[in-house]
């Protein structure tokens, strides 16, 4: 019995056991609930590029067999392939087209088989999945896991294993990341991808081979979103705190191997990466930074208040409560005790040196002092100082949440747009359970209930974040915490509920059932490609009615759709005109609040069209 | 076994704010926990809006207004009791006319459109709370909107010419300006309802809508904005309604992308019981993507 103890205890002992097991339980928590997650308006656009991501693929393949491989390198297949959606990256598109051809139960070649948007034939799949979404989800689900343990192994350079893995937990147990974790975008993935660039960044402060790496990650990230452009300047505040000594001194350090290798290896795996690039490498990324640098001010409800134009520094009133919304924000939606442990991580981090200065217990396991005897250089510029986890923490955190308190910049994706701050500020969560399990232990004598107490705490402390998830799913991005209210605190707090028009997914069985006999049917903000995804994920019949969009459509249908967002109040109003009523006759509501409407005309016009069989 | 074994007193006397703290973070995660259980079980249900859409169905009058508080919960209070919520009643200039107006409340909000009024009846069900409030009415003695075929509409040019526009079935249409009528309209005034006069303004000329022999009350009640949130994005100009009562003006709206829907009351006491001529002066200086629309009562 004690050997099989010990045994366990070994297994548990290896380093990447705990990461694996949080890993997996992350990805099968996501897959367990992805299926009441509606699609997201831009991830119907992924899984369309994803798709044809794929094509080229095939392509390929046959240029290949035909002994012609240079056909489909060619600028024009290409740019047919590679050209849809290519105001971002490729990575993780190429990564859901392909886990698509893998695990998708193919019923391609039946009354489906248009709906694709590329040629398909009978495919030869591991059919892992009832959905075809769900196929699509994958990589960004399994992705999710692994960012989950890297905030373990990253925490765990500072604190135990029971603080690291609440870290961990709280890292993805919040609403709106657990939203965007579960479903075929990019900002959980650039939320990991940042994390990953930043984990090589910190090691290779002392070893030249993470430098290197450190690059590779970088192309990644950059080929994931454009917030990866931000990361860089990120790291290097915190390079430029690390040795400011050397600058006060006037002399300036060499620029370190992670710098070098993020110039030039980032570039480098996103140009390999991403065919667009090949024809026109210059022009295309200029178009690329364009794209994003000037990009529309997308409608966003925040504090009551319609926002989609960066107010003027004239307006300071407006100004100053725009540049407060990523604060407000996080305040608002990241559960009220992860708030609280990472206030408690912020105290202890900024005690850390004067607690080691006296002889007390280090607040952090692993403060990772300087080396004895050891002399920096651009290989290892962190090897005689403090590595300075405080900065490093502070900007990871403060440095998306300062670029979107810009009033210049949009936020129409909420929480989205500063999420790569978040699995930083679970990390600095996870230094508050360190902390207060501490706290407990100095307080606690029985040496069985002490040792306890680092699993009861992680656990109880934790308990309310996946809680308040569990409670917010599937409408993570319409949830405020306990400080707002809820949903209910959040909607008369005037802070935005949704975007993107998944919330019609509960809707449509309903839809199913009173589908008018002229097939007219206006579904808003729910982009065609996501009409044509529940078609193909059999959630709605094949040959479903879609007017298109645009206001004039409204009048032209017979049931209709309307996402309630601020700002689409407009559409509600069009079907009061077109179908003479106020009344919606279904509303989805998640307590209480109502997320999207469906409107039917009472007396349908004459049947114009027939039903499709 | 003794408290004293379990617990170091002298540790917790030395570091009493450090263990506040720590039992603070515990105790928060607890009340969070035990919140994200139960809150959901204060939300309406279904059968809760149901025993009040009876209740109210049992009383309601023509006439009467409903209202949800929280507004966000009106497309839920809709649903229930849409059919007695006409288009013109949730697009209506403001609440003056209703004397009877229900409340569907939950968590203890309170719905604007029932200030000044007083409870005649309350009941509960479940999450949610009705009441009726009761208030003494305004008397509409003129509704510009219901009456817009009454109107002369015209276009001043700047050099003082003066062109007509003329009523087709639905709207006025000016000839020398096509696409620019003048047309009773549900607008989406700063995202709410508004049935109103709708107009395109234009850079050139003064458009003029002018009402002959209307019975005034105590006020002349005029709300005014800009249509359309996508508009409101893209354009920039001003429209300035101004308003003339027997020639005199009594003030003016300026109806900007950032103003709202902005509602005015003037004071005509002095003419009240008197029927007089009531004129709107348009004026723009950057027509681009600007959709005037404007709704007035005469009032008593």
């Amino acid at each position: 019995m004690a050997e099989l103890g010990q045994a366990t205890r070994r297994r548990w002992g290896r380093p990447w056991m705990v990461p694996l097991v949080l890993a997996l339980a992350t990805s099968g928590w996501l897959l367990a609930v992805e299926g009441r997650q509606g699609l997201a308006r831009d991830e119907a656009q992924y899984f369309r590029a994803g798709e044809r991501y794929w094509g080229w693929f095939e392509a390929l393949g046959d240029a290949l067999r035909a002994g012609k491989p240079g056909q489909a390198f060619s600028r024009a297949v290409v740019d047919s392939f590679w050209g849809d959606n290519h105001e971002h990256p490729p990575l993780m598109k190429t990564l859901y087209g392909l886990s698509w051809r893998l695990f998708h139960r193919c019923d391609c070649t039946g009354p489906k088989r248009g709906l694709h948007p590329i040629a398909v034939h009978k495919h030869r799949t591991l059919p892992l999945f009832a959905r075809e979404s769900t196929a699509f989800r994958f990589p960004a689900i399994l992705l999710a896991g692994l960012g989950v343990a890297l905030v373990y192994g990253f925490a765990r350079r500072w604190v135990g294993p029971w603080a690291a893995a609440g870290a961990a937990v709280l890292s993805v147990a919040q609403p709106h990341y657990f939203f965007h974790a579960q479903i075929s975008c990019f900002d959980a993935p650039i939320a990991v991808m940042g994390l990953l660039v930043a984990l090589a960044y910190w090691k290779s402060l002392r070893s030249p081979r993470w430098g290197v790496l450190c690059g590779v990650f970088y192309g990644l990230a950059l080929a994931t979103k454009h917030n990866a452009w931000l990361i860089p300047c990120f790291l290097l505040v915190h390079h430029l705190w690390m040795r400011r000594w050397d600058f006060l001194r006037l002399r300036p350090p060499r620029v370190p191997l992670a710098f070098v290798s993020m110039a030039t290896l980032g570039p480098i795996v996103l140009f390999a990466l991403w065919p667009w690039l090949w024809h026109a490498p210059l022009a295309r990324t200029r178009e690329w930074v364009q794209r994003h640098a000037q990009h529309e001010h997308y409608n966003f409800e925040y504090l009551g208040q319609n926002w989609n134009l960066p107010p003027p520094p004239a307006q300071t009133g407006r100004w100053l409560l725009r540049a407060t919304f990523p604060f407000v924000s996080t305040a608002f939606t990241v559960p009220a005790t992860t708030l609280a442990l990472a206030a408690a991580g912020a105290v202890v981090l900024a005690r850390r040196r004067r607690k080691n200065a006296a002889s007390d217990e280090p607040p952090l396991v692993n403060p990772e002092p300087p080396e004895p005897g050891a002399r920096a250089s651009w290989l290892r510029p962190g090897a005689d100082v403090d590595l300075a986890p405080g900065i490093f923490l502070a900007v990871q955190i403060l440095g998306p949440l300062g670029t979107l308190a810009l009033p210049s910049t949009p936020i129409f994706g909420g929480v989205k747009h500063f999420l790569t701050a978040m699995p930083f500020l679970a990390m600095v969560a996870g230094m508050g359970l360190a902390w207060v399990t501490r706290q407990a232990a100095t307080l606690v004598r029985a040496a069985r209930l002490r040792r306890a107490l680092p699993a009861a705490l992680a656990f109880v402390l934790c308990l309310p974040a996946v809680t308040e998830t569990q409670r917010s799913h599937p409408d993570g991005v319409g949830h405020y915490n306990l400080l707002a209210g809820g949903f209910a605190g959040g909607a008369s707090l005037g802070m935005n509920r949704q975007f993107w028009g998944y919330s019609v997914l509960p809707l449509l069985p309903w839809m199913n059932a009173h589908r008018p006999a002229s097939n007219r049917i206006y579904w808003h903000d729910v982009l065609h490609d996501a009409v044509m995804m529940y078609v193909r994920d059999d959630r709605v019949p094949v040959g479903i009615g879609d007017v298109g969009v645009g206001e004039p459509m409204v009048a032209q249908s017979d049931l209709g759709v309307v996402i309630l967002e601020k700002h689409f109040a407009v559409y509600e109003y069009l079907h009061w005109d077109a179908y003479q009523t106020t009344r919606p006759a279904q509303v989805y509501a998640h307590e209480g609040v109502p997320f999207a409407v469906v409107y039917q005309r009472a007396a349908p016009p004459p049947r114009q069209e027939p039903l499709p069989p | 076994m003794r408290l004293s074994s379990l617990l170091d007193a002298d540790s917790f006397r030395r570091h009493r704010l450090a263990y506040a703290c720590a039992a603070g973070i515990v105790v928060l995660a607890l009340i969070e926990t035990a919140n994200a259980w139960l809150a959901p079980l204060r939300a309406p249900t279904d059968r809760d809006w149901r025993a009040l859409a009876a209740e109210v169905r049992a009383g309601f009058q023509p006439g009467d207004l409903i209202v949800a508080a929280p507004a966000w919960a009106d497309p839920l209070l809709r649903m229930h009791l849409g059919d007695l919520i006409p288009i013109a009643v949730a697009g209506r200039l403001d609440a003056a006319r209703f004397g009877r107006i229900w409340e569907i409340s939950q968590r203890g909000a309170r719905a604007g459109e029932t200030a000044g009024g007083h409870i005649v009846q309350s009941s509960r069900h479940g999450a949610l709370t009705l009441r009726r409030y009761e208030r003494p009415a305004a008397r509409v003695s003129f509704d510009f909107v219901a009456e817009w075929r009454r109107a002369a509409v015209s276009r001043v040019a700047a050099d003082g010419q003066v062109s007509g526009c003329f009523r087709a079935p639905g709207s006025f249409e000016c000839p020398e300006l096509p696409a620019r009528s003048l047309k009773p309209e549900l607008l989406e005034i700063d995202t709410s309802p508004h049935l109103a006069l709708t107009m395109l303004p234009t850079g050139q000329s003064t458009t003029v809508i002018e009402f002959d022999r209307v019975p005034l009350g105590r006020e002349l009640a005029v709300g005014a904005g800009l249509h359309n949130v996508w508009l409101r994005k893209a354009g920039k100009g001003t429209v300035s309604l101004r308003v003339l009562v027997q020639s005199r003006e009594f003030g003016r709206i300026e109806a900007g992308s950032m103003t709202g829907w902005t509602l005015r009351k003037f004071d005509t006491s002095t003419l009240a019981g008197q029927s007089a001529s009531v004129r709107f002066e348009i004026t723009v200086d950057d027509p681009n993507s600007r959709t005037l629309g404007f709704a007035a009562e005469a009032r008593s």
